[in-house]
């Protein structure tokens, strides 16, 4: 019988080294006399790194040995000094434990049982470094690397195993045999989340983080990484810049921070990724996904966490069994909704009527007879666009190495004119870290991404496009023209004209022109035209763990792009205005380089009941180091994409081309950071990052940004009463200052720049001019932000978990252009810290997990508020000019002015019609003026907001925000048995969305149905006017921005709906898979939203301008989740 | 492995890395294709470099389709804004109807122009005493330099009778705002002696190869310029000299100094094989071939007026039909203009009448904004003169304007010559100044009274931008312009841009309510 060893100091490192087998055989140099046995073994295991396991007072008994070897083994070694001791070894599976001589028993037989099994986790993975205690006593071991664990136990036992991150089990001892399963802990006491150069537990964290897990995202059928957030976290807004598949979204961190680019820090696995770029990325690979929403956890990143830091993870290895995984879906997508616009009777008579109030004759003898006419959104629209997604991973390692592998393809059609809109994307990644010793570490990530995305051009524009088209284009034009006698006169007879396969031209409208064309042979035009892109980010760090607690760690990190695209323009006449009367084939190359290098140096300690960890670091970063060059070849003997080609000897006139580089943007920093903890109760966090950047000038070039946070856990003072309702409470606040450099480069300095350019002479040649850009600005530095963050974070009745932080966020000296006087006559304005603006709100989260039976149920929410107001825009300024312009609008339809939104919208308040000629001559102002004396019956009337008896420019006013002001979303889980059910809902609200989907310079582009209910006579609607051609009377009824166009941007959308069947084990474990999961789903199901146009979310700069934006699919999967 | 040896790796690679990036220029970053304004101006190169960003303010384009030429067709009796609506291109649109405000016009775009000009060449002329160069050529540049400032400013006291006057670049952001108006007086002052020094500069030639160098500044251009000034503020006499210098001895007859004739056929004006002809004094040039785009409309060096003013959605219905682009009908041509020229020999270089071609059946177009059916001939685009080179054809026209011609020179003397006394009866110097002109179209000879001049004047130059110029300094805007909104005492000048006066000492002029 063996001797129960007692673990004491040595646990922690027999857990997590084991000797591989190269180790053993590692040559020994020692020679020692009269040496405590402990500590030749110190040394052996030192050389070696193998580590040796015994237990202090059986070596206490030991002799001390006399030996010297020469490049001896282990076994060598340790036979040589153990000879005559009263103890033995033994390799238990890839260690070596010192024992009693095993016919030395200490315990009678009779009252002990050896207990040996396996510890794995709920999906069957080994559990290595488990541990395995006598309930009420110190013995105990831990589980080695393939979870098997051997103990002897007095009898009647009760085992008590746990393991970081797990749920505890207590279990009596039965038998020689004991299996346990362990489950993920659910708590937040166990939960780890990543911080920036770090990992902490969730219970000692002080900053306001959310975070996503992998098994989140494993399940969402999201093709960027963008979307798997949306919904999943307070603080984050998402909202799609278009349904073309594979287009990026608007990603804003606690709402808008600054003027200009607003888009948040990726990070992945430590390298610095810009926003657009995170498209490479394979949702599959994503371990977990932090937001880092408050200064006090940003500050870490310092001059550019402003507008918030999202920290992407990705899988690693696990040492133990290999395990294959595939993911997969295929489904098909359709359009969620379609407008209600005209038919062509309905058209013509409209047409009709709005030429007879205009005094004209009537253009449409008999509109009945017209019938239906042509359905543009059927033409363009794709009800059964296909898409599918297949990932294939393998992850498995050993004590010494750990790797993670994957393949992933994905393949998405767009439901909009699908020749002209698709996407697919090939994912690699390889992930590992290799063990070089005991002390030092190694390893990579390295992710490769190429996709091809065929685009339609124009989408969310009033300019043309598909769908701009197939909104504006009036139902009369047919689709094709039949008719030869029709087809063989004007347009017809245009060069370009585009034709189908049956040679017969596509309709041109006679009625609506400009962009506005038809959209099929819009799309012959486009046929083949791509982009592409190729993206390796990666990053290789070494770690030195020289002593307990002390890790040096330097990393390098790299993202490598090369991206363009191939256009070919044949010569076409879609109608007189767009036409292209030459081929031109043109090719566009980029390519761009960014590294990072970062060296941290962090170190843990434990006195007592206080936990410090120091970390310092430093960093040095480069990016936007582009190339690109841009070719167009015109007059190609080409009629097609596939016959274009730079092999054709065009003339060298007929060359375009140009060529850039982009100027470095460099970063050089050095940061700290100290976590405190006492008992786990009073937590303190303090940050301090310094960054210079290579935007900022000469007398500003570094900034310093320090933050600090504190967090109380009430819940384990002595005074808090045990009790059900709060098992958990922790009280958090901070305050810190992030930065943002996200200006142009050179900002700062007095710049001569070319391209003032003149022609002199007669020979067809012009000269190019130089000139001062914009005076110099030496003083030009980082726009701060001040954030305040106060939460709290708690457990109730055990399985509700909550979360709460308010703060408030506050930007001085935002980075924008300066505007100069004009008169200083500069070629462009000089950067400068000129606005202020502030952000507060409230957010929530919520999560609630129960067993009841077989059900499995949990649910997750969460609620965000946030209230944005610009506070200062410069002395003497209050208002920006510019906005956000309509075409054939009266005025921009934004404006960014004090105390009010970031580019509020702003116009005209309607008061409803005027029903009567009576009641435009009673609306007068204070003195008795008529206000609007030229409208007649059927016009809007507007407020006189200034009340100077007219309407004019003065008369606008902020009619509503763009950015939504709330935003939630839930998700519920449920499981029975092998089934489980997803529902993931989202939300936004309180915004407003600018409903532009008619152009306003084409008088007879179609109307959406809600024309229908125009007003015709006194009585007939208050709120449509009448219909007239042109504008006679110049009431600008529809040229004005004003609240006619303004619809509530309000929606909650079923964004996934999903249920999956677990084989049963005994089932697939026959078959030789582990797991077998089959499920179906749809992807925007139901979207509950009182909008008019396609969708309510609308990405974009400024947020919620529907110009036609193309609509987020509704698809329908089934998938397959496999692992081997 | 080795556990020193990885650690020892480790650490140098680290020790290495940290240093190199501490290193104090590592955030100094290349300027890559633009250059530090202390290290430019180096060579007689950059000068000309510098010279031609001055030049490049003459032929100005904004973004919004704002030139300077065509604002002032808007403004003026002859055209209306036209376009697609009543919002297209509203800065346009605003003037043409004069409901413009200090906050909507073309007048931003306008003094932006000018002044941008002016610091162009403030900043040539303070960085050229350095510059080791050939001093001629020196000399030469500084003149062009200064008549163009001189150029800038006319525009701009014309356009905003009281503006900033400065001789000196700005270049630091603390001295900009404390710039102060300056009277017109004070302007016309500096324009005067500008415009002098650049004539009595010997290296300023008197002709220019125009192959290699048409388009820059002549002696002629300064003599030219400054009788316009002189007309402007009524100083007949000081105006009859310098334009009887540039027209020379014989109305009609090759100018022996300078080489200026009246070309003898119209409509060759407007074909761009007749660039820098004899009867071009100042050209602002336009070029087919830079590949203007629509990234940056302000950035092509086509002249945008071909695609604005051609017929909106021009559609050719037979084969003998003109071969106009389709266009954006901006500048459409009034009916008074039309009825005023109709039967002129210059009406069929003037106006394009797609009103009857349309009534002929040998095209359709659509009916933009304020449609009269009169497009602007002279500067309409055809598909024969459409551009050949790269970018988007509507960018593309390569086809000039003139800033002066002889036409104008020689009426603009006749009319100096009669305001300051002459009969105007034939046997008078003013008298065959009017009838070369009209001699040259066909038309039999009139006594040169004002009206007739200024008849002369409207029907040779429509569509040129000089009518409204004309209408206000002769004091008839209001009479003829009253219909369309002109208001006296108020429209003469355009506001200055309501965001020049934030910050600034600058003060809004008493015809907007303002004390200036």
């Amino acid at each position: 019988m063996f001797r129960v060893m007692k673990l004491t100091t040595f646990l922690l490192l027999a857990a997590c080294l084991q000797i591989s087998a190269k180790a053993v055989s590692q040559q020994i140099t020692l020679s020692a006399k009269n040496a405590p046995l402990k500590k030749v073994l110190k040394e052996v295991s030192r050389q070696t790194g193998v580590s040796i396991v015994y237990d202090e007072t059986m070596i206490a008994r030991t002799n001390p040995v006399t030996l010297s070897v020469k490049n001896a083994s282990v076994k060598e070694v340790l036979d040589q000094c153990l000879k005559g001791q009263p103890v033995s070894y033994s390799m238990d599976g890839l260690r070596i434990v010192i024992r009693d001589l095993p016919e030395a028993p200490r315990q009678p037989a009779d009252t002990t049982i050896r207990v040996s099994g396996r510890i794995t986790d709920d999906k069957g993975e080994p559990v290595p470094g488990a541990t395995i205690r006598v309930k009420g006593t110190n013995t105990g071991t831990a589980a080695g690397a393939d979870g098997n664990y051997s103990i002897t136990v007095p009898q009647g036992s009760q085992l008590v195993i746990s393991f970081l991150g797990y749920t505890p089990q207590t279990l009596p001892v039965t038998g020689s045999t004991l299996n346990v399963q362990l489950a993920v802990s659910q708590t937040s006491l166990t939960e780890t989340v990543v911080v920036g150069y770090g990992v902490q537990k969730k219970s000692v964290v002080t900053g306001s983080i959310s975070s996503v897990r992998a098994a989140d995202l494993e399940n969402q059928p999201v093709t960027r990484t963008e979307q798997a957030l949306q919904g999943r976290t307070s603080g984050v807004t998402i909202a799609a810049n278009s349904g073309q598949p594979g287009s990026a979204a608007t990603v804003r961190v606690r709402g808008l921070t600054t003027f200009g680019n607003n888009n948040p820090l990726w990070v992945v696995d430590g390298v610095v990724v810009d926003n657009g770029g995170i498209g490479y990325l394979n949702q599959y690979d994503i371990e977990s996904i932090e937001v880092l929403k408050d200064a006090a956890s940003q500050a870490i990143y310092g001059a550019r966490a402003a507008a918030g830091v999202i920290l992407i993870t990705t899988k690693k290895g696990k040492a133990g069994t290999l395990k294959v995984n595939y993911n997969g879906y295929y489904g098909i997508s359709e359009p969620a909704k379609k407008l209600d616009l005209l038919n062509a009777t309905e058209y013509a008579t409209l047409r009709n009527e709005a030429a007879i109030n205009a005094g004209k004759d009537a253009p449409f003898a008999n509109p009945a007879a017209l019938g239906a006419g042509t359905d543009w959104q059927s033409v363009i629209f794709n009800n059964s666009a296909q898409r599918q997604n297949h990932e294939i991973s393998v992850s498995g390692g050993n004590d010494r190495s750990t790797f993670y592998g994957s393949f992933g393809y994905l393949n998405q059609e767009g439901i909009v004119a699908t020749d002209i809109s698709k996407y697919q994307r090939v994912n690699v990644r390889l992930n590992s870290t290799h063990k070089l010793s005991k002390y030092v570490t190694f390893g990579e990530n390295v992710g490769y991404a190429y996709d091809k995305a065929i685009g339609l051009g124009n989408t969310n524009s009033e300019f043309g496009g598909p769908l701009s088209s197939a909104i504006n284009l009036d139902p009369i034009t047919p689709l094709v023209v039949t008719d030869p006698a029709v087809a063989s006169q004007q347009p017809y007879l245009n060069k370009g004209v585009v034709r189908d396969a049956q040679g017969r031209p596509y309709g041109i409208s006679g009625s609506v022109g400009q962009e506005i064309t038809n959209p099929l042979a819009y799309i012959q035009t486009r046929l083949g035209n791509y982009s592409w892109s190729h993206n390796v980010v990666g990053n290789m760090f070494l770690e030195i763990q020289p002593i307990e607690g002390l890790r040096v760690r330097s990393s390098i990190g790299t993202k490598i792009s090369f991206w363009g695209n191939e256009t070919f323009t044949p010569i076409f006449w879609l109608n007189s205005s767009t036409t292209s009367p030459r081929t031109s084939f043109q090719r566009t190359n980029n390519q761009r380089f960014d590294w990072n290098l970062e060296n941290t140096i962090s170190y843990t300690k434990a006195f007592g009941l206080h936990d410090v960890t120091l970390l310092v670091g430093q960093g040095a970063y480069l990016d936007n180091r582009t190339k690109a060059t841009d070719v167009t070849y015109f007059d190609l003997p080409a009629s097609s994409f596939k016959e274009a080609s730079m092999n054709f000897n065009v003339a060298t006139a007929n060359r375009v081309a140009t060529g850039s580089e982009g100027i470095d943007h460099k970063v050089a920093s050095l940061f700290a950071r100290v976590n405190y903890a006492y008992n786990e109760k009073y937590l303190f966090t303090g940050i301090i990052r310094r960054d210079g950047s290579s935007r900022f000038g000469a007398n500003n070039k570094y900034g310093v940004f320090p933050s600090f946070s504190l967090g109380w856990v009430t819940s384990r003072e002595n005074f808090w009463p045990a009790n059900n309702v709060v098992d958990f409470l922790k009280i958090r606040g901070g305050y810190g200052v992030v930065g943002n450099d996200n200006i142009a480069d050179l900002g700062y300095a007095s710049i001569v720049g070319g391209g003032r350019n003149y022609t002199i002479g007669s020979e067809g040649s012009y000269l190019v001019g130089y000139s001062p850009n914009a005076p110099a600005n030496p003083d030009l530095r980082w726009e701060e932000t001040k954030q305040t963050n106060i939460g709290f974070e708690a457990t109730l009745f055990r399985d509700i978990h909550l979360s709460f932080d308010w703060y408030k966020k506050v930007t001085t000296g935002i980075l924008q252009e300066l505007r100069i006087p004009f008169y200083v006559g500069a070629f462009s304005n000089p950067v400068a810290n000129v606005a202020d603006m502030e952000n507060t709100g409230i957010e929530l989260e919520l999560g609630y997990r129960k067993v009841l039976g077989d059900v499995t149920l949990s649910l997750n929410g969460n609620v965000s508020y946030i209230k944005n107001k610009v506070t200062d825009l410069g002395p003497g300024i209050s208002y920006l000019s510019g906005g956000e312009t309509f075409i054939a609008s009266s005025y921009p339809l934004t404006r960014t002015a004090v105390d009010q939104p970031f580019s509020s919208f702003y116009g005209f308040q309607t008061l409803g019609i005027f029903q009567t000629q009576e009641e435009v001559d009673n609306y007068v102002s204070r003195d008795g003026k008529k206000i609007q004396p030229n409208a007649v019956p059927g016009d809007f009337r507007w407020a006189d907001l200034n009340g100077d008896g007219e309407i004019n420019d003065q008369d606008r006013t902020f009619i509503g925000n763009p950015l939504p002001t709330w935003t939630y979303g839930l998700t519920v889980n449920a499981a029975y048995k092998g089934f489980d059910l997803i529902v993931f809902g989202q939300g936004a609200g309180g915004n407003k969305i600018f409903q532009g989907l008619r152009r306003l310079d084409i008088g007879n582009a179609n109307w959406q149905t809600k024309a229908l209910g125009r007003w015709t006579g006194p009585g007939t609607s208050n709120d449509f006017p009448r219909l007239v051609e042109g504008d006679p009377n110049n009431n600008r009824n529809f040229t004005n921005p004003s609240d006619f166009y303004l619809e509530s941007g309000s929606y909650f959308r079923i964004k996934n709906l999903q249920l999956g069947y677990t084989l049963p084990a005994s089932l697939s474990k026959r078959a030789g898979i582990e797991r077998v999961r089959v499920y179906i789903m749809s992807e925007n199901l139901v979207t509950f939203t009182g909008y008019t146009g396609f969708d309510p979310e609308i990405g974009g700069n400024v947020m919620s301008i529907d110009r036609g934006i193309y609509p987020q699919a509704r698809s329908y999967m089934m998938g397959l989740n496999i692992t081997f | 492995m080795n556990k020193r040896k990885i650690s020892y790796i480790a650490m140098l690679a680290a020790g290495m890395l940290v240093a190199g990036s501490c290193s104090k220029s590592w955030l100094d970053v290349e300027p890559k294709g633009s250059i530090p304004e202390e290290d430019y101006y180096k060579n007689a190169d950059e000068a000309m470099n510098g010279l031609v960003a001055v030049y490049d303010v003459v032929g100005w384009q904004g973004n919004g389709f704002v030139t300077k030429v065509g604002a002032l067709n808007a403004a003026s009796d002859d055209h209306y804004a036209g376009g697609g609506g009543p919002n297209d291109v509203s800065a346009l649109q605003v003037w043409s109807n004069y409901t413009l405000t200090p906050a909507t016009g073309p007048q931003e775009e306008l003094w932006r122009k000018g002044f941008s000009g002016v610091a162009r060449a403030n900043t040539l002329l303070a960085k050229l005493p350095d510059v080791p160069m050939d001093e001629n050529l020196k000399k030469r540049f500084a003149a062009e330099a200064r008549f163009l400032r001189a150029y800038f400013y006319f525009d701009l006291v014309r356009l905003f009778k009281s503006v900033p006057l400065m001789t000196d670049p700005i270049s630091t952001l603390n001295e900009m705002y404390d710039v102060p108006q300056a009277t017109p007086q004070e302007v016309y002052a500096q324009i005067e002696q500008d415009l002098k020094d650049a004539i009595a500069e010997p290296n300023l030639p008197d002709q220019v190869p125009a192959a290699t160098e048409g388009g820059r500044i002549t002696k002629g251009a300064a003599h030219a310029l400054l009788g316009r000034v002189y007309l402007f503020q009524e100083k007949w006499a000081d105006a009859v000299a310098e334009l009887e210098e540039v027209n020379g001895a014989m109305p009609g007859q090759t100018s022996a100094k300078y080489g200026y004739k009246l070309l003898d056929n119209f409509g060759d004006l407007w074909n761009p094989a007749h660039k820098f002809n004899s009867e071009s004094i100042f050209e602002i040039d336009f070029n087919a071939n830079s590949a203007g785009n629509w990234d940056c409309v302000s950035c092509t060096e086509g002249n945008v007026l071909g695609v604005m003013v051609g017929p909106r959605g021009y559609r050719a219905l037979t084969d003998d039909a003109p071969d106009y682009v389709s266009g954006w009908s901006f500048l459409v041509i009034t009916p008074d203009l039309f009825n005023a020229i109709h039967y002129d020999p210059r009406y069929r270089y003037t106006v394009a009448n797609l009103d009857s071609l349309e009534d002929n059946g040998i095209v359709e177009y659509e009916k933009g904004f304020m449609n009269t059916g009169y497009f602007l001939e002279k500067f309409a685009g055809r598909t024969s003169t459409r551009s050949t080179g790269g970018g988007n054809w509507e960018l593309n026209f390569g086809l000039d304007m003139y800033e002066i011609r002889l036409a104008d020179t020689y009426l603009m003397e006749a009319e100096a010559r009669v305001r300051s006394g002459e009969s105007g009866l034939a046997g008078t110097r003013s008298y065959d100044l009017l009838n070369a002109v009209r001699a040259r179209v066909g038309l039999a000879p009139v006594s040169a009274t004002i009206d007739n001049i200024m008849q002369e004047r409207r029907l040779e130059l429509a569509g040129e931008g000089f009518r409204w110029f004309d209408l206000v300094r002769t004091g008839r805007a209001s009479a003829v312009l009253g219909s369309r909104g002109f208001v006296a005492g108020k429209h003469e000048y355009l506001p200055i841009p309501l965001l020049e006066l934030d910050n600034t000492q600058i003060e809004q002029t008493t015809e907007w309510g303002g004390t200036k």
